[in-house]
């Protein structure tokens, strides 16, 4: 049993290790690993003005995202938990999960068709990326959310404060939004993690001055492989960031409930 | 301020459970239990009175005014639910002084009257920490302040000590009872548990099927009760059937007890009810209501020993402190009590 841990752990490590050793190497042809050390690749990245610009795209896509993620998917969550019918909350689970079970391939198609049209001329934009990743994301934030609502007993705190005297606004403003507060971190540092590392959609619909940092790395492949490698780092960091940052959401809140 | 609905009732759909013509009243500063088994109405009752349902027929006054049709937040009154309904993410404080602040009292102000809340449930070391932090019984100290800091118009407590553990129940019991009295607030307690609601009640109203089938004090419950179901729900209970053979004379499969059936017709059905305390053991031979039998199952509970006896085609309970062995049992005439059959219908009083 350990050993197949090992042996599973060894296969997922390597080919960041790889990545990691090849980064900072200076050659790599023909041998098992890169010969020599440099931070020329960094240098090189660092000075790269599509990267630096690719860079700032996937920032404000990933902070979009987040934003319109949170403003849509907090009232659409609470709409499904409070839905009368049990076949309403079903429904909705369905159809708020399609992305998920969609390739991300079938909504660019779709996109493709829809924004080239003359009435709808918007393929390429910025916002078009982030409408996009809204939909790719959103699911996973609802699912949180929902969850998180069930865990709660919303309704009964709800029905609480109601009995308290609170109206409509006190008891979402006072109660839903705070008491869901750890849960909407942890789900939106996912949305983030997901929409920093989305290549499919954004590959099919981004222009090409608002290409994210995935669509520019593809590019990298075809020079040299240490900077390849380095390029592959720096995303790998950006991802590692989030899931760190969604894990410690996650310990806090185990420790507040 | 007082509770009082008047033929209310209330039907889910198309299903039968739901509340069937129910008149109740609860005085100013009256605590009523409300007990019945799972589906009897009771919770359908409080979410009425709280106005989480809309009655379907009948009224509901609290303090005298009409309230059916007002929302839960216009009532006025203050609830205790079975998990407690504690902010998460608000202090123990906080959570008292929440409806303070709904109601737009001054931050300084509601942060002492709340403080006075939790000091008189002795939770002032607790005021600071999160419902996650403290135990069971904290949080239901908690709860009962929040529900009474704004003085609400009467209390509704629903299955509030279901959660805690049996240690911890009759502490919080005596406490949910001082509290009731120091304010002075016409209560409506829901619970399943009928020594809960024997102990703590000044009337108890037992439900069945949605219908109310007697509201009376405790012990007249348990001396009198009207019917066959609320002698058995309510304590432990012999009930055997039978029938006025003659003046004084009910034949049962115990065979025929002596007692009193002047309110009886010859011929008459009847439910004849003993308390298991009641009956006696006795040396074997003649008397009034002496019964020969064999002991079936004997359970030894500390303070008392509770035994069944298989006398005739019947068992008898028995409950004594007596460890003697038993060779019969004498049911005292006076402690026997005749009861109407049941019927299909359990339409009471």
């Amino acid at each position: 049993m350990r050993v197949v841990t090992y042996l599973y752990l060894l296969y997922l490590a390597a080919p960041i290790a790889l990545l990691a050793l090849g980064s900072f190497g200076d050659g790599w042809t023909n041998t098992l690993l890169p010969t020599g050390s440099t931070l020329r690749w960094y240098e090189a990245l660092w000075a790269d003005p599509s990267f630096a610009r690719a860079f700032r795209v996937s920032l404000v896509v990933c902070l979009a995202t987040c934003a319109a993620a949170a403003l849509i998917g907090l009232p659409l969550a609470y709409a499904i938990y409070a839905a009368a019918g049990r076949g309403i909350r079903v429904a909705a689970r369905i159809l708020y999960l399609m992305p998920v079970a969609a390739p991300a391939l079938v909504l660019g198609f779709g996109f493709v068709l829809v924004f080239s049209s003359d009435t709808l001329p918007w393929l390429g934009t910025t916002w078009l990326l982030i409408a996009g990743h809204v939909v790719l994301t959103l699911p996973y934030l609802m699912q949180t959310l929902v969850a998180d609502m069930r865990h709660l007993d919303l309704a009964t705190l709800e029905a609480a404060a109601e009995s308290l005297g609170a109206g409509f606004a006190a008891r979402f403003f006072d109660v839903v939004v705070p008491s869901l507060g750890h849960s909407l971190a942890s789900g939106l540092i996912m949305v983030a993690a997901l929409s920093i590392g989305e290549f499919q959609l954004s590959n099919l619909i981004a222009g090409f001055l608002s290409r994210p940092y995935p669509v520019v790395l593809l590019q990298a492949f075809y020079g040299a492989t240490g900077f390849a490698c380095a390029a592959t780092m720096v995303l790998l960091l950006l991802a590692m960031v989030a899931s760190l940052a969604s894990v410690a959401a996650n310990r806090a809140k185990r420790l507040m409930a | 301020m007082s509770i009082a609905v008047d033929h209310l009732g209330f039907r889910y759909g198309a299903g039968t459970a739901g509340l069937d013509d129910v008149t109740l009243e609860v005085g100013p500063g009256e605590l009523c239990a409300v007990i019945g088994p799972s589906g009897c109405g009771k919770s359908t009752l409080l979410k009425l009175v709280a106005g989480f349902l809309l009655p379907q027929a009948g009224r509901i006054a609290i303090g005298g005014t009409d309230a059916g049709s007002l929302p839960p937040r216009a009532r006025d009154l203050g609830i205790v639910f079975q998990n407690y309904a504690l902010f998460p993410h608000m202090s123990a404080l906080d959570n008292v002084a929440y409806p303070l602040k709904l109601r737009g009292v001054g931050r300084a102000e509601r942060r002492r009257r709340a403080g006075e809340m939790l000091e008189r449930a002795r939770l002032s070391a607790e005021a600071d920490r999160h419902p996650a932090q403290l135990s069971g019984g904290q949080q239901q100290r908690v709860a009962l302040s929040r529900a009474l800091v704004f003085r609400p118009r009467a209390l509704l407590l629903d299955e509030p000590l279901s959660a805690l553990d049996a240690a911890h129940r009759a502490d919080m019991r005596d406490e949910i009872r001082s509290v009731q009295r120091e304010f002075g607030i016409a209560t409506l307690h829901v619970t399943h548990d009928q020594e809960e609601a024997l102990s703590i009640a000044d009337r108890v109203a037992v439900m069945r099927g949605g219908r109310l089938q007697q509201h009376a004090s405790p012990r007249e419950l348990y001396d009198a009760p009207v019917n066959r179901f609320v002698a058995g729900f309510v304590g432990h209970a012999n009930l055997l059937d039978g029938t006025v053979t003659a003046p004084g004379v009910v034949t049962t499969a115990i065979g025929p007890l002596a007692c009193d059936t002047r309110t009886q017709t010859i011929g008459a059905a009847v439910v004849a009810l003993f308390r298991p305390e009641a009956v006696r053991p006795a040396p074997a031979g003649g008397g009034t209501n002496r019964f020969a039998g064999a002991v079936l199952r004997d359970r030894f509970l500390g303070s008392l020993r509770r035994f069944d006896v298989a006398v005739g085609d019947g068992v008898v309970m028995v409950e004594t402190a007596s460890r003697e062995a038993v060779a019969a049992i004498e049911i005292p005439p006076a402690s026997i009590r005749l009861l109407p059959p049941e019927t299909t219908n359990p339409r009471g009083s």
